[in-house]
């Protein structure tokens, strides 16, 4: 491999060797009891919600669940859940069934910006992806087992795609093309509306081809590459390519090919979409029910026309559950949500040593950071507002010393419990805030929440005479509770 | 049949899709063209029977300037 790229375990460069598309990762999960697949037939709602609601529940180790008795539609399959534990996650970054979250943020860390695109072209001819083709009488009902996610929600939704753009005004600029998860909503046989945020990406386009009055042409994929789904969600700049940042992340070849309608998609995807905006026409969507856990309201959003639609043979719908916590969008997005927010702290404070910002897409975020006098933790806590993701989002920071592993939220409370003062509490008022905060007294504006749970240091002159015990701890340690849990397994099965 | 979201007569209705397993149709979807609720007729009644849904959970086609814009069409 060249040497600009991230430097992986033997154990990651196996799997990233052998993922190419959904399909092997799901045989890799299966094969560590990580996929089931559903035994009996299930309506499309509820049963599809309750049974991914219940396998959601265990965040370290709940499986992906793939349908394919589905009632009223015969032969197609879904799956729900593929990134919905950490175990799942650790599968695909190299790591064992059941590796500790820490473990996995610093393995996360390692791939961090790394900088050489890993690209691969395939012919669309030779494409899996394109094995069929619909470009008349389209009904995306009958191509997809849709199903109402949460029981209000205002339809059926398409919520885990990944979708390309080009720049309207430069739609020759392979860097200037957008990957993106944007939620849509079905509203006809081959219509679909999606929701941008409107100062991301998409919203800028739809804006452009509106104003010029030329077309905007989408790819939708579904059914992806497993780093797709995870790294499109990473904010890049609007002239980095996800493609090239998600085949750096995961160390192996993308592997491209050309859309019918001229994006580049990926060869392996279940399915693509090709659609192209409605310029100026507008259609009621919503509400869905976001990741928050509540439900978003109605608007007014952007129409899409479906104009053709490729896709593998026996096509798997995969979807996710969002909703309440926690669910599948934690763990999706979790990780890669911690890992700008430290490597943008870790320029002016080497002292940081981990972030937690997985709750909430870090509305509560928990920084672990080497304190070096009364009141640095502070600091840090002020800087990691000032991030790009901190800006809108870190609306509760919880600051944790460096013996503290904030991923363990047992030790967290600890810190809180043995470390805090109520006057190491500061509240930021009428701050600015992700519209999407439910707590909000005015969408867009909020109160910010520092809670010091660091210990004390001189100047402070209380607490000095604690001393801290110092249980075992180490790679000894860890290995020692595997052992355990290894020894509880054979005397269950006894 | 009405919407059973916002009310609308059957003329404003549209069936979308039949879940068919051989000759027997297990579901219908349909969509309204008014609010763009969509439901399947084998869902709970709390999603599908108008009285049952939650008085928030209902729309009001008649004054779609209830509703904010997403992304305002430039052509306006
Ligand atoms: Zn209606």
């Amino acid at each position: 491999m060249d040497a600009q790229t991230v430097d992986l375990s033997i154990e990651a460069r196996d799997v990233a060797g052998r993922i190419h598309d959904l399909r092997d990762y799901l045989d890799l999960l299966a094969g560590h009891g990580q996929c089931i697949t559903w035994p009996e037939a299930v309506m499309p709602e509820p049963d599809i919600r309750k049974i991914v609601v219940a396998a959601s529940r265990d965040a370290m180790m709940g499986p992906a669940i793939l349908f394919d008795k589905i009632r009223g539609y015969p032969g197609k399959r879904l799956v729900v859940g593929v990134h919905g534990s950490f175990s799942n996650i650790a599968l695909l970054l190299g790591h064992q069934k059941g590796a500790g979250i820490k473990e996995l943020f610093y393995e996360i860390i390692g791939r961090w910006r790394s900088d050489y695109p890993l690209i691969e072209r395939v012919k669309p001819e030779d494409a899996a992806v394109n094995e069929n083709r619909v470009e008349s009488g389209i009904n995306l009902y009958n191509l997809l087992p849709l199903y109402r996610i949460n029981d209000m929600d205002g339809g059926f939704y398409i919520a885990k795609a990944n979708i390309v753009s080009r720049d309207p005004r430069d739609p020759d600029d392979f860097d200037k093309q957008n990957v993106g998860i944007y939620r849509i909503q079905v509203q006809g046989p081959d219509r679909f509306t999606l929701l941008s945020v409107p100062s991301h990406d998409m919203a800028r386009q739809i804006r452009m081809a509106e104003e010029d009055d030329v077309p905007l042409k989408i790819a939708v994929m579904i059914g992806n590459h497993p780093a797709m789904a995870m790294f499109a969600a990473t904010p890049v700049n609007y002239d980095e390519s996800e493609f090239a940042y998600a085949s750096q992340m995961m160390g192996s070849p993308i592997q491209l090919t050309t859309s019918g309608n001229g994006m580049d998609v990926l060869a392996g995807s279940e399915m693509v979409i090709e659609a192209q905006l409605m310029n100026n026409q507008r259609c009621l969507e919503g509400p869905f029910g976001e990741f928050p856990g509540s439900y978003s309201g109605i608007r007014h959003v952007p129409l899409f026309e479906v104009t053709a639609v490729s896709h593998r043979t026996d096509p798997i719908f995969e979807s996710i559950y969002i909703g309440k916590g926690w669910t599948e969008h934690d763990t999706l997005i979790g990780l890669n949500t911690c890992a700008p927010i430290y490597s943008q702290l870790k320029e002016n404070f080497p002292e940081v040593v981990a972030v937690n910002a997985l709750y909430q897409h870090g509305l509560t975020g928990i920084i672990s950071v080497k304190n070096r006098f009364a009141g640095f933790a502070k600091s840090v806590a002020m800087r990691a507002l000032g991030t790009p993701h901190g800006l809108m989002y870190l609306k509760n920071l919880i600051m944790v010393d460096d013996d503290v592993d904030p991923f363990d939220l047992n030790q967290v409370m600890w810190a809180l419990s043995t470390r805090t003062r109520a006057s190491d509490i500061i509240v930021i008022p009428n701050m600015p805030m992700v519209l999407i905060d439910p707590a909000a007294e005015i969408p867009g504006k909020g109160h910010r929440l520092i809670i010091d749970a660091t210990s004390f240091m001189p100047p402070d002159p209380i607490g000095g005479d604690a001393k801290i015990v110092s249980p075992p701890s180490g790679d000894e340690i860890d290995d020692l509770a595997k052992y355990v849990q290894r020894l509880q397994r054979e005397a269950e099965n006894k | 049949m009405s919407c059973p979201r916002c009310r609308s007569s059957e003329e404003h209705l549209r069936t979308e899709y039949q879940g068919r397993e051989g000759d027997e149709i297990i579901w219908t979807v349909y969509y309204c063209k008014r609010c763009s609720f969509t439901w399947r007729d084998s869902e709970p009644a709390e999603s599908i029977e108008h009285g049952k849904r939650e008085a928030s959970f209902r729309a009001d086609p008649d004054h779609p300037e209830k509703y904010k814009q997403n992304i305002p069409p430039a052509a306006e």
